[in-house]
């Protein structure tokens, strides 16, 4: 549709906030989890590789955490059980900061961009 | 030699004036028939991911806003002029489609900030518990904040569609993008309701003194645009 009366041209983009730093802060944050590509070259192929390793053992471990957390209100384990699952879960937990830390990894790194679905985590 | 993209015209359109393409180049039209495409030369095989070159990217397409509703292409699109025009000619209806669909509309975000606690019960027992258990419980609250969180964004996101039907014709929604940021949503609106568009947002911000908006706009349709996902693709380009 070309410009017309009945399509004025628009105005210069605008950005209006009262709140300028919470925005800022926010935004910088999904910035920060946004994919970047994966060099394939000799020295980020390994950083690459663990990384996408890294954020499916993330997604499982938070599934894992998920279901634990039902099975806990739900009332089918004793406070052992609930103790013992509380721990492993604590120790994968600690395990993949490790591994995170290793590979010079953030919590931010660790997502897959989907595409039209969404995010993986 | 490749070809950077910018963005898809319809045919006919003028190349805008005093625009520099990414990394300086100058940008050109390659015309179809009743498709065009905005382009430059570019030299390297990838292009990096700098400020200046996104901003160059983003001034061409905004450009070309002024006279018309382009359709973008990601940032980064690189590929030979054979493929370019192969892909138009395979896409030629869905492109055209596409474009129809976005005609005479330009792209306002809005995003959304609600700032408060999302963790809805106390923790009593925490120094009482042992740790695994404790562990599991600090899981639980966290759980059930996000879920109220995700429970807020939905009732947000139908609340302002309420406000904005009759001025919107396409909605796109992204709940809980961070812990704060509640709702990103981008509006597709047509040129010349663009005055009324802002009146409303304006109502709806005095009604909800609690929610924190930031809209921006107007932009090209990219959150309408999704060509470069087919792109890809068929190419292989990221």
């Amino acid at each position: 549709m070309r410009l017309s009366p009945e399509n004025p041209r628009p105005a210069e983009p605008e950005i209006e906030t009262a709140h300028a730093q919470e925005f800022v802060e926010q935004l910088r944050c999904v910035a920060d989890s946004l994919p970047s590509r994966i060099n394939i070259d000799a020295q980020g192929v390994e950083q690459g590789l663990a990384k996408l390793v890294l954020t499916l053992i993330e997604f499982i471990r938070r599934l894992l955490e998920k279901q634990a957390v039902r099975r806990m209100e739900g009332g089918d384990l004793s406070p052992e059980q609930i103790e013992e699952l509380g721990l492993a879960l604590m120790r994968l937990e600690a395990k993949l900061q490790e591994l995170k830390a290793q590979f010079g990894l953030e919590d931010e790194d660790l997502n897959l961009d989907l595409g039209p679905i969404g995010r993986l985590i | 030699m490749k070809l950077y993209v910018y963005c898809l015209v319809e045919g006919g359109v003028g190349l805008p004036r005093d625009v520099q393409g990414v990394g300086g180049a100058t940008v050109r039209l390659l015309s179809g028939e009743t498709l065009s495409l905005l382009v430059s030369d570019f030299a390297l095989d990838a292009v990096p991911v700098s400020r200046e070159n996104v901003l160059q990217h983003a001034a061409v397409v905004q450009s070309v806003l002024a006279s018309t509703t382009p359709l973008p292409f990601r940032f980064g699109t690189l590929v030979t002029e054979q493929q370019l025009r192969s892909y138009v000619d395979a896409k030629y209806e869905a492109l055209k489609a596409k474009l129809e669909q976005v005609s005479g509309c330009v792209e306002m975000s809005v995003k959304i900030i609600l700032d408060r606690e999302w963790i809805e019960e106390p923790a009593t027992n925490i120094g009482h518990e042992k740790p695994g258990t404790a562990f599991l419980s600090e899981k639980r609250r966290e759980l059930l904040g996000g879920e109220a969180r995700l429970e807020e964004a939905k009732r947000v996101a139908e609340w302002l569609e309420g406000q904005m039907r009759e001025v919107v014709r396409e909605i796109q929604i992204s709940k809980n993008p961070t812990d704060k940021l509640i709702l990103a949503t981008a509006h597709l609106v047509e040129r010349d309701r663009l005055k009324y568009y802002r009146t409303l947002i304006n109502e709806a911000r005095q009604q909800r003194p609690e929610l924190h908006f930031l809209v921006s706009g107007p932009w090209a349709p990219y959150s309408f645009a999704n060509i470069d996902l087919e792109f890809k693709t068929q190419f292989g380009v990221s």
